[in-house]
């Protein structure tokens, strides 16, 4: 169920770090395109350049060479790295979510708190509206009951269900996740997982994870493996998704 | 909630320092000011504890206790002007004080009119101790300069300017800043000070009007009149006398710098902990900024952050003044707090502790999202 256009396209991108005999390459002629609507893993081992890639796509770090494409609504691309930082700061307030290692969440604020801070500063919501928005995603994470908690007072679960609806809470296009299930155990893994699996079918977000944990690769509609900054051949996802927990998001 | 003042308020403890400069200094500088205030306020208590409306000198007196010898006649100028009531004579001058055990210090010799419904003896002096002071040669001074003075109280004896004198009463909260106050009245400052005093001399003449209105009318008519002396309301003496004190001596210098040095160690350590907290929070700020949550968002809560340890510093700090200020009363040292001292005061350690916040935000361009990816 793939639309005919990438959502996102990574062409001919590289990167490398320092100066002079000290250089080391990052990134090396990668080229990737991610889709509507799909759940898309990044594997490889420490220092084979995922973060990198993800920070280049996502808009956090600018390649050395390359583009990063991303569809506008008539159906053309436009170049983020071509954008003035104040566009890109805008690109990534209206099109991207992220969920990063740990959980970041405030500590003094609660859970409800964290969300709806993303739409008062970002967006300009009421204050009312913010709220109501931020109880609504928290319910569909489960979270009803404990919207008014604390990081301090939610398990590790909770936390990154909290910081999963910070970075939908704007329903954005792109979502990129960097280690989401790494502090987590398995059980607790796969929900998030699956979360972020419903919302890329769901609400039709192009989702990126990366993580060096293969259990993923099972929940995946797609993935890739890199290695010393380059991406390898193209792998099949080893299992096709099925529909978990259906209509996790349909009515967010 | 105003997610600065729920972020404050979570991590209380790591704010505390910040909070406790900014009423430090808000403290010291209250105290310094209240203390400036209280200590120059010494300088006008001639003018300020007596009755007159106005006040004539020697040309271009610069404090009351700094007048020259004017000639009497200069009551014939008064006395004929619109609004004018009473005129009176005032006598004030430094004398040389010898104590009784040997020693000798200065004091300023306090001459005037004792009659019931006089303009120039300080309230303090009562009908009883202006009754004692009609004697020759009798005088009053602070219980608490007795020290000073090398006396121990009424009947001692001691010589001014090589006459003797005899203390018949005492008052209190009359202490003064360059030498004692003594009291006596006029024929007995005159006799004190001949030599200093020219025959048909005196230092000050006061005069009572018959309305506020009628006295500023005056004062015009006398400077236009007599530029060969001063003339002034007894407010704008008042203020002449403290503002004369307060430029010329480094007495306020002094005070001025320690209140400085206290709003400068203020500004240190709340910028400091303002700092570290941003810091301390550069993560989550970083996923804000990741989000496209634009950077100025985060400096204004950095911002927020230092109004709300303002406020709370400003509300802790003025218990603690009150409370020290009652202190330093009763060790003796007058410590003056109006309200607009007060108001100053939190207007300079509010603006300190933004300005803090200013400082701080070079913590928030340190913040950069694709760290969190390393």
């Amino acid at each position: 169920m793939q639309p005919e256009l990438p959502s996102l396209k990574g062409v001919a991108l590289a990167k490398g770090f320092g100066e002079g005999e000290i250089r080391t390459t990052a990134l090396k002629d990668v080229s990737l395109e991610l889709y509507r609507g799909q759940l898309a893993l990044l594997m490889g081992p420490s220092g084979s350049g995922k973060s990198t890639l993800l920070a280049i796509l996502s808009g956090l770090l600018a390649p050395d060479s390359g583009q990063v494409l991303t569809i506008t609504d008539d159906g053309k691309y436009q170049d983020v790295w071509s954008m003035t930082p104040k566009q890109r700061e805008k690109y990534r307030l209206n099109e991207c979510g992220f969920i990063f290692q740990g959980y970041n969440l405030f500590p003094a604020l609660t859970a409800r708190q964290q969300l709806e801070i993303v739409l008062r500063w970002g967006n300009g919501a009421t204050y009312r509206e913010a709220r109501k928005r931020s109880e609504e995603m928290l319910s569909l994470l489960g979270l009803g009951a404990k919207m008014h908690l604390k990081p301090a007072q939610l398990s590790g679960g909770e936390k990154q269900r909290v910081a999963i609806g910070r970075a939908l809470i704007k329903n954005p296009r792109f979502c990129f996740a960097d280690e989401p299930t790494s502090a987590l155990d398995w059980h607790h893994g796969e929900q998030v997982i699956e979360l972020l699996r419903a919302a890329a079918h769901e609400r039709g977000a192009t989702i990126l994870v990366v993580s060096h944990d293969a259990r993923i690769l099972n929940y995946v509609d797609t993935s890739f493996h890199m290695e010393d900054g380059r991406l390898l051949e193209n792998a099949e996802p080893s299992a096709k998704p099925t529909p978990v927990s259906a209509g996790m998001w349909r009515s967010a | 909630m105003d997610y600065a003042l729920a972020t404050l308020w979570h991590d209380r403890q790591r704010y505390l320092p910040g909070v406790l400069a900014v009423a430090f200094s808000a403290v010291l500088i209250s105290l310094q000011c209240g203390l400036l205030l209280g200590l120059f306020s010494i300088t006008s208590i001639p003018v300020d504890h007596t009755r007159a409306d106005i006040w004539i000198g020697s040309p271009q007196v610069l404090s009351v206790d700094l007048g020259r010898p004017i000639p009497l006649r200069f009551v014939s100028r008064v006395a004929g002007i619109d609004h004018v009531e009473v005129t009176e004579q005032y006598m004030q001058m430094f004398g040389s004080w010898t104590k009784p055990g040997g020693g000798s210090d200065l004091c300023i010799i306090i001459g005037s009119n004792l009659d019931d419904g006089n303009l120039g003896s300080v309230d303090e002096l009562t009908p009883e101790l202006r009754r004692d002071l009609t004697e020759p040669f009798s005088i009053v001074v602070d219980e608490a300069e007795l020290d000073r003075l090398g006396v121990t109280g009424i009947g001692d004896t001691a010589e001014i300017n090589k006459q003797r004198v005899r203390i018949v009463g005492l008052v209190h909260g009359l202490k003064s800043l360059a030498g004692p106050y003594v009291f006596c009245n006029l024929n007995t400052a005159k006799a004190l000070l001949r030599g200093l005093n020219p025959p048909d001399h005196t230092t000050y003449l006061l005069v009572k009007a018959d309305s506020p209105q009628g006295a500023n009318e005056v004062v015009r008519e006398l400077r236009e009149r007599y530029p060969d002396m001063s003339v002034f309301t007894s407010e704008e003496f008042s203020i002449r006398s403290r503002l004369h004190w307060l430029t010329k001596t480094k007495a306020g210098i002094a005070l001025g710098y320690a209140a400085l040095l206290g709003l400068l160690v203020g500004m240190v350590v709340t910028s400091q902990t303002l700092y570290a907290a941003t810091v301390a929070s550069a993560r989550e700020y970083a996923i804000l900024l990741a989000l496209g949550i634009p950077r100025w968002r985060v400096s204004w809560t950095v911002l927020m952050q230092s109004f709300w340890v303002g406020m709370a510093g400003t509300v802790l700090a003025y218990p603690s003044v009150l409370l020290l200020a009652r202190g330093a009363d009763h060790l003796g040292a007058k410590v003056l707090l109006p309200t607009w001292l007060l108001a100053a005061a939190a207007v300079v350690t509010m603006t300190m502790a933004v300005f803090s916040g200013m400082l701080a935000l070079r913590s928030v361009r340190q913040i950069e999202p694709v760290n969190l990816l390393r």
